[in-house]
């Protein structure tokens, strides 16, 4: 492409794509970049590759059935998605539910921030030819996972809420076997920091690379981790605190540059944060009940269903037919691992839900992603991406 | 040391306005009403002509200082039981991050114009969830810069989040969108003029379906 440069100079510009399908997109995102040498002068950035229309599918059933499909879209930390949607039809009800679920639910909750900040982190670094961290994260990351199946019998698509509380209970066991995942993670933790902080090859590739400042990542609608490295101390946990986060002591990471290594170091520290709150949230958890004792949302026990008729009919009700949110629209928001996930649901009253709109916290993350590129090199490309953690079930839905 | 830490025991933000204070703040400037199907937070109907003030006087009042755009928000009331007035409405829900206050504006959109202000030059975040507004339920948003589909392929036809379009139809889409267009917009948005569109690399997609056998037969737009 022939063009006359911003300074008057004729340059024959390159135009290239990366992705869709390119082993450092991350699932498949399109980058139409024009090339001035190996300085990107422009790009323009294509997403919907995975749109599978999840808010048209989760119309078409009843408010049981949307839990499996929120698994699906950000699947590296499938149960914040499931608490986020349970939170916010629970919100529509006005239920409370019982200490002990809500204390599994932020265990559950922070052990997935720290998987899914595994993965950013680590698959980051493998697009910068740190192949080491890799291992070292996805070995814990593995043992996580090995809990979730003895918790719930999957390992990705968990599903492992329910409308006013959870599917099952923990396991016996479960609390030994969290504290030992706890110890490795610090230890993987420990290593990739050690690999990476003061290293020459990572702090070139990534330091001043893709700055975002504080009132742009603002106005980009940027939230979470990314928000946060900008500079802006703003974390749901801390500013609207739910499920008593307020409670539990720990601190909010908050970078100083916004560029790519803060967004990578915020991830890393913020790790260990979360991993004294599943420590804290252990300490807490006493026996119980997981389900609220509301009919129109819990079921009964089957014990009651065999035996009294109310609860035989209850439980058909609620199976057959499902929950009925009171009608009107409601917006809800929780601290998932990329920014603030937010639920807007629109109830009439019946058994669907008549619009469900998730709000992805990667979606502003990658609409900005465009801006950020240009005037960096191509080879930014592939180390940036990474950082702004694109989960491609939750962009396109 | 890269990374800071911060412990505020109540948190950083400010208390902020109660939700009754919010729309006395707005009522004085503009004509808003309440929304009484929202009974869980604060959704205010705005009208769509005064959309572009209220979402700057939102942003820059020092006592709201809603700052972030979180999402755009279409709904088609076509099925919803007794509903009355109009067929769609845009929901932008906000934030403030100094206040710990939250706010959603309400426009209700006519089915025949099918128009609502773009407020893209406000908030950076509504370029891209106007589009997709645009893309799943074909409403307007007047003055925005590059009003494509986002999410569905740009073959598609129709809007699919409308509840008249049925869940189970089907489209064969095959042609890739070049983009050229976008690019050189932003390219001439940087202070570049372009004197020709040259040849791609070699891995600019396919422009031309006629050229690929298997997909050959198929024209853009082919009901199946």
């Amino acid at each position: 492409m022939k063009v006359i440069s911003p300074t008057g100079e004729r340059v024959d510009l390159m135009t290239i794509n990366v992705g869709p399908s390119h082993p450092a997109t991350h699932g498949t995102l399109r980058i139409f970049a024009a090339l001035d040498g190996e300085t990107i002068a422009a790009c323009a950035t294509e997403i919907g590759y995975l749109h599978r229309g999840f808010e048209k599918m989760v119309e078409q059933g009843t408010y049981s059935q949307v839990l499996p499909y929120t698994d699906r879209l950000n699947y590296c930390s499938a149960m914040m998605n499931n608490i986020g949607f349970c939170k916010a039809v629970e919100k529509m009800f006005a239920i409370t539910v019982p200490e002990r679920c809500v204390t599994i639910r932020i265990i559950l909750s922070e052990l997935s921030r720290i998987i899914d900040h595994m993965v950013c982190v680590c698959t980051n670094l493998v697009d910068l030819g740190a192949l080491t961290n890799f291992w070292y994260f996805f070995n814990v990351r593995e043992q996580v996972y090995v809990i979730w199946e003895k918790l719930c019998g999957a390992r990705l698509t968990n599903t492992v809420t329910r409308i006013g509380g959870m599917y099952r209970d923990v396991y016996p066991g479960f609390v030994d076997d969290v504290r030992g995942v706890l110890l490795k993670i610090e230890t993987a933790v420990g290593e990739v920091r050690g690999l990476i902080e003061h290293n020459k090859i990572f702090i070139d590739r990534t330091k001043d690379i893709c700055v975002v400042s504080a009132s742009d990542a603002i106005s980009w609608g940027w939230t979470g981790p990314c928000l946060r490295a900008s500079g802006v101390d703003r974390d749901l946990r801390k500013d609207e605190p739910y499920y008593g986060y307020e409670t539990y002591n720990f601190d909010t990471v908050i970078g100083t540059s916004g560029d790519t290594f803060d967004r990578i170091m915020v991830r890393i520290y913020e790790m260990i944060e979360s991993v004294s709150i599943v420590r804290q949230g252990l300490d807490r958890l006493k026996p119980g009940p997981i389900n609220a004792p509301d009919a129109s949302v819990s079921l009964p026990s089957r014990e009651r269903v065999y035996h009294d008729m109310e609860a035989l009919i209850n439980s058909f009700k609620l199976v057959y037919e499902g929950v009925r949110p009171p009608p009107g629209t409601c917006y809800d928001a929780t601290e998932a691992a990329n920014g603030e996930l937010g639920y807007l649901i629109v109830s009439d009253g019946g058994t669907n839900p008549y619009r469900v709109k998730v709000r992805p916290p990667c979606f502003t993350q990658f609409a900005a992603y465009g801006d950020m590129l240009t005037g960096t090199m191509l080879a930014d490309v592939a180390a940036s991406l990474g950082s702004i953690n694109i989960i491609a079930g939750e962009l396109d839905r | 040391m890269m990374v800071k830490k911060s412990n505020v025991p109540d948190g950083p933000m400010l208390p902020g306005l109660s939700l009754d204070q919010i729309v006395t703040v707005l009522a004085e400037k503009f004509t808003v009403v309440r929304d009484a199907s929202d009974q869980w937070g604060l959704t205010l109907v705005a009208p769509a002509e005064k959309l572009r003030d209220i979402m700057r006087f939102l942003r820059d009042e020092p006592t709201l200082q809603f700052a972030m755009l979180l999402d755009v928000v279409g709904v088609d009331y076509l099925a919803y039981p007794g509903h009355r007035g109009e067929r769609y409405a845009v929901l932008y829900p906000m934030k403030s991050l100094t206040f710990r206050h939250r706010v959603t504006i309400k426009v209700t959109v006519d089915e025949d114009a099918c128009v609502v202000p773009s407020i893209h030059e406000l908030f950076k975040s509504a370029d891209w969830a106007e589009r997709e507004t645009w893309d799943q339920y074909g409403i307007i948003f007047a003055g925005h810069p590059n009003l494509k589909r986002l999410l569905n392929h740009h073959e598609f036809v129709g809007h699919p989040l409308r509840k008249d379009y049925p869940c189970q139809k089907r489209q064969k889409l095959s042609t890739n969108d070049q983009m050229l267009d976008q690019l050189e917009a932003r390219l001439r948005a940087r202070g570049y003029t372009i004197l020709d569109h040259g040849e791609s690399h070699a891995g600019t997609p396919i422009t031309d379906a006629s050229s690929v056998p298997s997909l050959g037969t198929v024209k853009a737009g082919d009901k199946l």
